[in-house]
């Protein structure tokens, strides 16, 4: 191997370095020729004595950083094969896509919001209705297990009492107690379905962004 | 691979930072001096040399010669000095180290 054929050889192997680079290092390489041809070796020896191009690439490339995105890659005079030179694209194109996922959540969210906010104006009206008839079950079922209460104020109030009364107040009594118990199982679902509306809505609204 | 390239590629920083150390010198007559001593694959230097100027190390200068190319010298600096001379403080160590252990071991 001559001179020529070494650089050759060298310049291959450092072809992922930007030309400026691989142009600093070849002319070390031809000062170092010149001297030792200078003092009197031959092209031979001295490439002898420099080693394996290829073993000398990897050197200059693993031990020195070696710039991403370098616009030398792209602009070079000869398209160097790099390995890396597919990633910058790639990621950019990754977070431009990313960036229109966001920018179409954020206009899909804004239609969430409004479809929602439609969404509510006809569910909550008869939710509150539903919750009014809780209420009133609760009121009816106090009422009627507060019944003989009426009946000893009566009494306080008019010094006697109808035995049919006292018969009607406990049936209230029964009745409220089975009303009570409704109240309490009618007032557990609506509290159970509110807040999985509520829950449904807050997803609906926030989790536009991760679905 | 020989096993002893490996030491020599450890230890051609030290000693290209040692030339250094006494004098400015260019790349030929380093590798000159590098391979009186050691031999070592000569082009191993230039990427070495390069390295240590990214690192702050040493830094370049031209110098026309008569006849040939002008010499790209080197020169350390405060940096490089110091971290020439650690490395120097810690390699005498390790070598240490590694005698007694080699020592030793023969012996146990």
């Amino acid at each position: 191997m001559n001179k020529s054929e070494f650089l050759a050889n060298l310049r291959a192997h450092l072809s992922v370095l930007p030309p400026e680079e691989q142009n600093e290092l070849l002319e070390d390489y031809e000062a170092h020729f010149a001297f030792g041809l200078e003092s009197g070796r031959t092209e031979e020896d001295i490439v002898l004595e420099l080693g394996d191009p290829a073993e000398l690439a990897k050197e200059a490339i693993g031990n020195r950083y070696v710039p991403r995105e370098h616009v030398y890659w792209f602009g070079g005079a000869e398209p160097a094969p790099v390995p890396d030179a597919p990633a910058p694209s790639a990621a950019a194109g990754v977070y431009g896509s990313e960036g229109d996922m966001r920018r179409r959540n954020s206009f899909a969210s804004v239609m969430v919001y409004i479809g929602l906010f439609f969404l509510n104006i006809v569910i909550i009206p008869p939710l509150i209705s539903l919750w009014s008839v809780v209420f009133s079950l609760a009121v009816s079922a106090a009422a009627g297990i507060l019944s003989p209460l009426l009946l000893g104020l009566e009494y306080l109030w008019h010094g006697e009492i109808f035995t049919a009364k006292i018969f009607a107040s406990v049936a209230a009594v029964g009745m409220g107690i089975l009303l009570a118990v409704v109240t309490r199982y009618a007032y557990k679902g609506m509290l159970r379905l509110s807040v999985a509306y509520l829950r449904w809505n807050v997803r609906m609204a926030k989790g536009g962004h991760q679905a | 691979m020989d096993i002893s390239i490996q030491f020599k590629k450890g230890a051609l920083e030290l000693c290209v930072l040692v030339l250094i150390q006494g004098r400015d010198r260019y790349g030929y007559e380093l590798a000159q001096s590098v391979s009186k001593h050691i031999e070592v694959a000569e082009g191993a230097l230039y990427p070495l040399l390069r390295r240590l100027v990214n690192e702050g190390y040493c830094t370049t200068y031209l110098q026309e010669s008569t006849g040939g190319p002008p010499r790209k010298y080197y020169k350390l600096t405060p940096e490089g000095e110091a971290y020439t001379q650690k490395l120097v403080v810690e390699w005498k160590q390790f070598v240490h180290n590694v005698s007694t252990l080699i020592e030793k071991g023969s012996r146990l």
